[in-house]
């Protein structure tokens, strides 16, 4: 670690239980209105989808039933655009937003990142090297080596891209759900075959975001066993100087070098 | 007919009578008969109810016992032998009679009771017979399914069995009789005529595939018009014998109206009638039209909200009418390209010609939308290439975690 050449001034600076703020309290709630509003449209959603399914039909056994699922699903339609409305706001009208989003902007370190997390986490390179393969082209490139894992800075490629797959996502489904429940409206502007293209976009865009939620989110926050059985960030927005080191090294250290400038004026005074 | 023809013949009785030796009169006849106690030496019951009888067609118009028992009109000595010939009513009533006699009820029944025959006696009673628009009559159009039902619940299995009958119970024809008290409703006879009824077998039956159009017309003399105007009933007329009559959308004795939830043609229910034939492969073939019409209407949100009990979602009927459906490419079609707008607009209010330029119904997007064929495969790639990613990464993720800690547990 690069801490470890001024240990003692680092622990100093930043204690490993110090609490840092990752998600303020706008952030969380935007969160959880997202979770909320997503888990309702994916569960009276999917019974349209595979309305095949038994289970989907013994819990929607009556047209009121049915009726209700489809008044739900418009409701949790509302507080997600109104989620994602304030969020927009959030970002252009608040510094913190304005960070964050500066923040999650990919960059080219972030193909980079992902490349070499997954190269490390295979190993391939690492054991043909050591078998004597390749020498050469190892010892130009160290990086197709994969010793060390990516220093990661706020965000990580995999929360970078699951930011701009909601922003995507969300898009996606409030313009065509926006058409499909103004079904008049839509066939007035488009003809039916791109009304047709919303419907199918709808679904299978609603698929995708899905199963990325149950495959990929729920693994990095959840299932992980660093995290395991969850990160409680989204609950209390509290990350520790620890968890700051080891996850985000990029953000710990500028950081710290934030603090060590504080601290310059005063130091020649000291010696 | 009949209600002249019986006063004629008492009259002539009364005018030739005088010349014959005097008859049993209804008195003599009645010394014996007015006890309720009388019995046969079988044990049948011989009493006649007089007031009963006064009060039927026959008493009202004074006929005497000896009109119907012909063979006692010249017995003198009384008490009568115990066995008479049967009453034959074909001797004022021979049209009738005659009827019946090729009627199904006519000839031994075929199935294992075959000793019933139904004789006049059986549906109209005897002594107290009564016209058939008397409202206590056992052949008023309200009574006529309890006077058939009397046989044909158990004691007389028809083909279909006593339930297919008891289904005539739930009837919409059944209950407005019944309930309603609706006089003019259909009962058996309505469909099955009386004297002349005949196996549904029989092409004659006014129940007959051939036959069963003609017969509900009757009634339903618009409906009967608008189903020939159709694609179905130029078909019937031309004698195809696979389009759809009355009976295959409507069934035959459980006839409900639309709105009933239990019925074969509610909202729900549908497509189901429909795709009968319309998803059969070799009719298809037969007569040139297209399959893959339920599953490609339960794929649209008009079939899936139909499957979940929604009614105020388009059916089949919504869109193709019902007894006049017609082919699209008759002007008068309903989903003619040039009257959708009309069509879809009875629901989707302001429907324009926008409801028009795209296909219902798509078998294959490959070729007939290739717009949702296009977005279909961008999005299957995407979540298979995706989920796939996501996948690897995990499983890679997870086994180098595996082997850090399956290290560190041999180095302790």
């Amino acid at each position: 670690m690069e801490s470890q050449k001024d240990p003692l001034t680092d622990q100093a600076l930043i204690r490993d239980d110090e609490v840092f703020l990752r998600m303020n309290f706008a952030e969380r709630l935007q969160h959880i209105l997202l979770i909320v509003s997503f888990t309702t449209l994916v569960l009276t959603g999917l019974p349209l989808l595979f309305y095949e399914l038994k289970i989907f039909k013994s819990v929607f056994a009556t047209a009121r039933a049915f009726q209700f699922r489809g008044w739900l699903h418009r409701a949790a339609a509302v507080v997600l655009i109104v989620d994602s409305l304030w969020h927009v706001a959030y970002t252009v009208f608040t510094a913190r937003g304005r960070q964050n989003f500066k923040e999650l902007l990919p960059r080219w370190k972030d193909v980079r990142d992902a490349v070499q997390q997954f190269g490390h986490n295979l190993g391939l390179t690492g054991f043909l090297h050591r078998r004597g393969v390749g020498k050469k082209f190892f010892a130009r490139h160290p990086f197709w080596l994969f010793e060390k894992e990516p220093e990661y800075g706020r965000y990580n490629f995999i929360e970078k891209f699951e930011y701009f797959s909601v922003v995507w996502g969300s898009l996606i489904m409030i313009l065509s759900g926006f058409f499909m429940w103004q079904v008049e409206l839509s066939l007035r502007l488009f003809p039916l075959w791109v009304h047709d293209i919303f419907v199918i976009v709808h679904g299978y865009e609603a698929m995708l975001a899905f199963l990325a939620i149950i495959i990929w989110h729920m693994y990095n926050v959840h299932l992980n066993p660093e995290v395991f059985p969850m990160s409680k960030v989204w609950l209390n927005g509290k990350i520790t100087g620890h968890e700051l080191r080891t996850l985000h090294p990029l953000e710990y250290r500028k950081i710290l070098e934030e603090r060590r400038k504080a601290l310059e004026p005063e130091s020649p005074t000291w010696s | 007919m009949t209600s002249l023809r019986l006063p004629l013949v008492i009259a002539a009785l009364l005018a030739f009578g005088p010349a014959a030796p005097a008859a049993p009169s209804n008195e003599d006849c009645l010394a014996c008969h007015s006890d309720r106690d009388l019995k046969s030496s079988a044990g049948k019951p011989l009493y006649v109810d007089e007031p009963r009888f006064q009060s039927s067609v026959h008493g009202q118009a004074g006929a005497s016992c000896v009109d119907c028992h012909a063979d006692l009109a010249k017995v003198k000595d009384f008490p009568h032998a115990e066995k008479l010939r049967p009453v034959d009513c074909s001797l004022c009533h021979e049209a009738e009679s005659a009827a019946v006699r090729t009627s199904v009820h006519g000839q031994p029944h075929q199935a294992a009771n075959a000793s019933i025959v139904v004789s006049c006696k059986d549906c109209h009673g005897t002594h107290e017979v009564r016209k058939k628009d008397d409202l206590d009559s056992s052949v008023f159009a309200i009574n006529v399914p309890d006077t058939c039902e009397r046989c044909h619940l158990d004691a007389v299995r028809t083909k279909r069995g006593g339930d297919f009958v008891r289904t005539f119970n739930d009837s919409v024809h059944f209950k407005v009789a019944k309930k309603s008290g609706l006089s003019i409703s259909a009962s058996c006879a309505t469909c099955h005529g009386s004297h002349d009824a005949r196996p549904t077998t029989d092409p004659e039956s006014r129940v007959a595939r051939k036959n069963i159009i003609r017969t509900c017309g009757r009634c339903h003399a618009g409906i009967e018009r608008d189903y020939l105007e159709g694609v179905h009933g130029k078909g019937y007329l031309k004698g195809v014998k696979d389009v759809p009559v009355c009976t295959d959308c409507h069934s035959e004795h459980a006839i409900q109206t639309p709105e009933n939830a239990s019925s074969r043609i509610y909202g729900t229910q549908v497509s189901a009638v429909c795709s009968r034939c319309h998803d059969n492969e070799s009719l298809a073939r037969q007569y040139g039209f297209l399959t893959s019409r339920l599953r490609t209407y339960s794929d649209s949100f008009h079939g899936t909200a139909s499957r979940f009990g929604e009614t105020r979602v388009a059916n089949c009927a919504s869109c193709h009418g019902f007894h006049d459906i017609r082919n699209s490419t008759d002007p008068k079609s309903s989903i003619n390209p040039a009257n959708l707008a009309t069509t879809c607009g009875r629901c989707h209010a302001g429907a324009g010609p926008n409801f028009a330029k795209g296909k219902i119904h798509v078998v294959s997007e490959k070729t007939e939308a290739k717009g949702t064929y296009i977005a279909k495969i961008f999005y299957m790639t995407a979540i298979g290439g995706l989920i796939s990613v996501f996948c690897v990464f995990i499983a890679v993720d997870l086994t180098r975690r595996a082997r850090i800690r399956w290290k560190a547990k041999k180095t302790r």
